[in-house]
């Protein structure tokens, strides 16, 4: 490694970006009244005191993160997941953790003292992003091309955002929260509101378009990278710039967060959806322009899919399963039997294993040729699970029972049980169809000097923000009940 | 274990040990640590350390296990290590700790409020192990000899073949075996697997008739032998001489070629047979043999071609000539041959406006009094019943002793006038093999063990038709030379290779005949399975379920079942796809015989249109 490289390219821009992230941040932080204490840390009490130390450790932690980024990819995509997860981490870090312990001697990690954290969460989830993005643009040598954003893509994003947009619209028509965007413009008309939804969907698309312009990964990892997109955007859109354009002043409160929930599903599936949108589009594109012979190692969707259907769906009975295990102990192989209108939880278990049998073949049409070892396949796979625990109890299953979906974060906490049972369902359909992928076709077993320059190519393209979006997914869905629904 | 996997587990398990500490001591800081630890109510918070951190270097060894170590990817480590934290605050305080204190995990609220902390704390513990574990494999890697750190410290080295297993015949047998060792040593970058053979497609002969008879496309039942088995070096050769002291095989690529020697540890000999003409005067060069893709078009395309000269041909013996199809051989592939060329003739005869049905003749000659002979008597009788009555005729008992370009001759005496002869009744093993100094039994197959070793050799295997195997559930009598079989015996002889690489004993083959299936033209078939006896529109479903389950290849299965799809549908293709050529390539002294007897019957008829 380079020292002067790695302080060029590294520490330097990480500082820069970190000090402008937090300045940004530090005002709203300062503005909602969560500022951490970090001057009195050194014994400081003047005005402001607070606020230059806090720009000293954001300047601290974005160096940090120059050097974990150091050998990552540099694109602006990738960047971002990796620095929402570093700016999530150091939530818990920072004031659950090494503030309290320092001020208090104790741990803040009750419920309680994360809940009084609570206000300061998007602020740092929202500094690593800024950080991260004002990192991608510092570090940028002047030779480097702008990762191959061309008309094709933008009009890519447009459509995938529209799409999602449109999508987003209806969900939230149907959670009443329609308005939300609105609110800003004061009274308007539905069909504003809608344009002004469908504007989002299009700012997203183009958004996800700039930061992604050319995904080499499959529909899968798109899905769940737009899950977190999602999140950005609610946590962007929705708590923070919505509140403030609308004049109610910046509230990043828990109450806040509680009666913005209702809006957060909808936020997640527009983002998945969005992505996925992109990623199929993507996709076609590359199926009607790009010329065969870049792509000698591909079979062709058809037998690919088609083997990747077969073992999704095997990996679809394992993870089902697993999942049994949790609904026996919960008892709610009788909510799943009401689906077919039958009460007896043999039928239950019946439909919830058709179910699990053919969201496993989406998984395995979404993710083949994405995970390289058990670890990558967990990830994906509990990604996956976790997509599912949002689309299947808490909206689908409503839908098919004749209900109208109830996102808020009672019905949601009441669905914790079931979450934990998507995440090991999550993990069997991922590891299974990873083993079974791997037995039959080790792409990454190389042969000769030339499959093992493709197996290092694949290799490198897998090795994205992947980790940072796994970890991410399971955090906001483990946390975000809980300290949302504790009352 | 793998050096490199070793290495991970253990220093994951050293990470691990970190970051328990770390958050072990944070909490033990907090005096709760009974969440962290377990069910057992430990008396001293030291001994719950104790515990603590034992589960945690146990858990830590599980994530240099599941995530393995890859270079420069340190963010990768601490994202993942948080990761692999959250799902065992899942899986631990969540689940399994509530079913140890016997109470059972409810993952509700309450519950996931009340071990908030531990997640927190699980939280960290994931990222200091991942990162952790990164660092520690980084500094070992730096600082231990480069001896110990294994083959697999770097990026994936190409491979360097040590043991070679050299696969001759690219048939069920053969194919067979190469999937199998593939499926068996998938990571094994120590050995090296070629597969020799001819042609450079696996060929699904029990669909052969169906390429004759025009109802299915000639690529659509062949896979290429290169996408089957991937992993296996192929070769499109001839097999010129088998050198078993010398462990070495001479192969040639091409007539012009120059001759190249491939070594061996172990040698599969698969080279299957060939069809035998018992020195028949004549039927060699003017019959048509179902051996290959190109015996399969070259018949259909005559077949066709005849409809076309029958349709303006006024002599009505040559007329007869051209619309008598004769088969000799009533096995499997007899019967669904002449079965299948009257289901084309009948399908397209609306084509040619001057065929009649009663000029047609489609006849079988069979040597013994009744066809099939591997199946029951019954289904025998019951497929020679529903033949006979669709208007097939069956010559039973009759030996063909000859042929001409214009008839099939049984005996002194009787002949049959035919312009179309198709020889089925006659295989032979691959005569290269007639060299080897092996024992062979009266047809030249080589005699194997059980094991499928052939006698007197510990590195030379026989498979499929080119070898006879005893039956241990048949007295010892050989097995029959079937698909089935042949695919079953490559797959024993891969996992014997496998076992003697590893030092272990072969086994031998145990095989019972899963079942047997004829198809005899539209919509019916007989079968006996497991016993089980099939006839009609039953059987034909299973046919075509079983032999399109067994079909290789995906995208063949799929262009397979469209191709059968259509055929329900839509009439047959008449189009011809090349000059209809004399049935067998001829041999040098019969060549200018056929040359000459087929153009003229060729164009007689567009000379008297002309006039």
């Amino acid at each position: 490694m380079n020292g002067a490289e790695l302080l060029r390219r590294g520490i330097l821009p990480g500082a820069l970006a970190g000090l402008l992230g937090g300045a940004l941040i530090g005002v709203a932080l300062l503005r909602v009244g969560a500022l951490p204490p970090l001057a009195r840390l050194v014994g400081a009490d003047a005005w402001g005191a607070d606020f230059v130390a806090h720009l000293f450790a954001a300047a601290v932690l974005g160096a940090a993160f120059g050097i974990l980024m150091w050998q990552q990819r540099p694109d602006a995509g990738e960047t971002l997941f990796w620095g929402l997860t570093y700016g999530a981490l150091w939530w818990f870090l920072g004031p659950l953790t090494l503030l309290p312990l320092l001020l208090t001697g104790r741990l803040g990690w009750e419920v309680r003292a994360a809940q009084d954290a609570f206000p300061s969460l998007p602020g740092y989830f929202l500094y690593g992003g800024i950080t991260a993005l004002v990192f991608v643009i510092l570090r940028r040598h002047r030779s480097d091309a702008i990762g191959g954003i061309s008309a094709g893509v933008l009009w890519r994003g447009v459509g995938a955002g529209l799409l999602g947009g449109c999508l987003l619209g209806i969900m939230l028509e149907a959670q009443g929260q329609l308005m939300v965007f609105s609110a800003m413009l004061g009274s308007v008309s539905r069909l504003q509101a809608w344009l002004i939804t469908l504007l989002v969907g299009l700012l997203a698309g183009l958004g996800f378009a700039l930061l992604y312009p050319r995904p080499r990964d499959g529909a899968g990892a798109g899905l769940v990278r737009g899950m977190i997109y999602g999140f950005l955007w609610w946590v962007a859109g929705a708590l923070t710039l919505a509140p403030l354009l609308s004049g109610a002043g910046l509230s990043w409160s828990l109450d806040a967060a509680r009666s913005g929930f209702a809006s957060l599903p909808g936020y997640l599936l527009f983002g998945a959806a969005t992505a996925v949108f992109y990623q199929w589009l993507n996709l076609l594109a590359r199926l009607l322009f790009v010329d065969i012979a870049a792509t000698p190692d591909e079979e062709g969707v058809g037998a690919e899919g088609l083997r990747a259907l077969g073992r999704g769906a095997v990996g679809g009975l394992v993870g089902g399963a697993l999942f049994t295990f949790v609904m026996v102990q919960i008892g709610f192989l009788t909510t799943v039997a009401s689906l077919i209108r039958a009460t007896a939880p043999l039928a239950g278990f019946v439909v919830h294993m058709v179910i699990a049998f053919i969201i496993g073949a989406s998984y395995g049409l979404l993710f083949r040729r994405q995970s390289y070892d058990v670890g990558s396949a967990l990830g994906w796979g509990v990604s996956y699970g976790l997509f599912w625990w949002i689309l299947g109890p808490m909206t689908l299953m409503p839908l098919l029972l004749g209900a109208t979906p109830v996102w808020s974060v009672a019905v949601a906490t009441a669905l914790l049980p079931s979450l934990v049972g998507h995440v090991a369902y999550g993990a069997g359909v991922g590891v299974t169809f990873y083993l079974l992928e791997a037995r039959h076709s080790p792409w990454w077993i190389p042969r000769t000097e030339a499959e093992a320059a493709r197996v290092a190519r694949r290799k490198e393209q897998v090795l994205t923000s992947a980790p940072a979006l796994w970890t991410l997914v399971v955090v906001v869905a483990l946390t975000f009940p809980i300290l949302l629904g504790n009352p | 274990l793998s050096p490199a996997l070793r290495r991970d587990a253990l220093l994951g398990a050293c990470a691990g040990l970190l970051g328990g500490l770390v958050v072990g001591l944070a909490v033990l800081a907090q005096g709760s640590m009974a969440t962290m630890v377990g069910p057992v109510a430990l008396s001293s918070s030291g001994l719950a350390l104790a515990a603590h951190l034992i589960i945690s270097a146990t858990v830590g060894a599980g994530y240099g296990v599941i995530f393995r170590y890859e270079p420069q990817s340190y963010a990768t480590g601490l994202s993942s290590g948080l990761l692999y934290g959250l799902l065992w605050w899942i899986v631990w305080p969540l689940t399994l700790l509530p079913l140890l204190m016997g109470r059972g995990p409810t993952w509700s609220l309450v519950e996931a409020s009340a071990d908030f902390p531990s997640l927190i704390g699980y939280l960290f513990y994931g990222g200091i192990s991942g990162l952790g574990f990164h660092v520690l494999v980084a500094l070992y890697l730096r600082y231990a000899p480069p001896a110990r750190t294994g083959p697999a410290a770097g990026p994936p080295s190409p491979a360097i073949p040590i043991r070679r297993v050299l696969i001759l015949g690219g048939g069920f047998a053969g194919v067979g075996a190469a999937q199998r060792l593939e499926q068996l040593l998938p990571g094994d970058r120590t050995l090296e697997c070629t597969l020799v053979s001819q042609s450079n497609y696996l060929l699904f002969t029990p669909m052969l008739s169906e390429v004759a008879s025009s109802a299915l496309e000639a690529q659509h039942i062949s896979t290429p032998v290169r996408a089957v088995v991937p992993r296996t070096r192929f070769r499109r050769a001839e097999v010129e001489a088998i050198d078993l002291s010398g462990r070495a095989v001479r192969v040639r690529s091409g007539p012009t070629a120059p001759p190249e020697t491939l070594g061996y540890d172990h040698l599969v000999l698969a080279l299957g047979a060939i069809p035998h003409f018992h020195d028949l005067s004549g039927v060699e060069a003017h019959s048509f043999t179902l051996k290959s893709l190109e015996d399969a078009m070259r018949l259909r395309n005559h077949v066709i071609a005849m409809l076309e000269q029958a349709d303006v041909e006024t002599d009505p013996e040559q007329r007869l000539g051209q619309l008598t199809f004769v088969v000799a051989g009533g096995g499997f592939a007899g019967t669904e041959t002449i079965a299948e060329l009257f289901d084309l003739v009948h399908n397209v005869r609306r084509y040619y406006p001057n065929v009649r049905r009663d000029d047609l003749r489609f006849v079988l000659i069979h040597s013994r009094d009744r066809i099939l002979p591997e199946l029951s008597a019954g289904l025998a009788a019951y497929a020679l019943r529903n033949l006979q009555l669709r208007g097939i005729e069956f010559v039973l008992g009759a030996r063909v002793s000859g042929a001409t370009p214009q008839a099939v001759l049984l005996g002194p005496d009787r002949e049959i006038a035919t312009r179309t002869f198709v020889w089925t009744a006659g295989n032979q093993p691959n005569p290269s093999l007639r060299t080897l100094p092996c024992e062979r039994n009266r047809a030249g197959a080589v005699i194997a063990e059980t094991t499928l070793r052939l006698k007197g050799f510990e590195n030379v295997w026989a498979i499929g038709d080119c070898a006879e195997i005893p039956d241990p559930y048949n007295e010892g009598r050989p097995y029959p030379p079937t698909a089935q079989h042949a695919l079953r015996e490559g797959k024993v002889a891969a996992e014997n290779i496998a076992a003697v690489l590893a030092g272990k004993p072969p086994q031998p083959l145990r095989f019972r005949t899963i079942g047997l299936l004829a198809v005899l033209g539209q919509r019916t078939a007989v079968a006996e399975i497991w016993g089980h006896q099939f006839s009609g529109l039953l059987a034909w479903l299973m046919w075509r379920t079983i032999y399109l389950s067994k079909l290789p290849g995906l995208e063949k299965k799929v262009r397979v079942w469209l191709d059968w799809t259509i055929d329900l549908v839509f009439p047959r293709d008449i189009v011809l796809t090349a000059n209809p050529a004399p049935p067998s390539p001829p041999p040098a002294a019969a060549g200018p015989v056929v040359e000459e007897a087929r153009p003229r019957a060729t164009l007689a008829p567009e000379a008297e249109r002309a006039s």
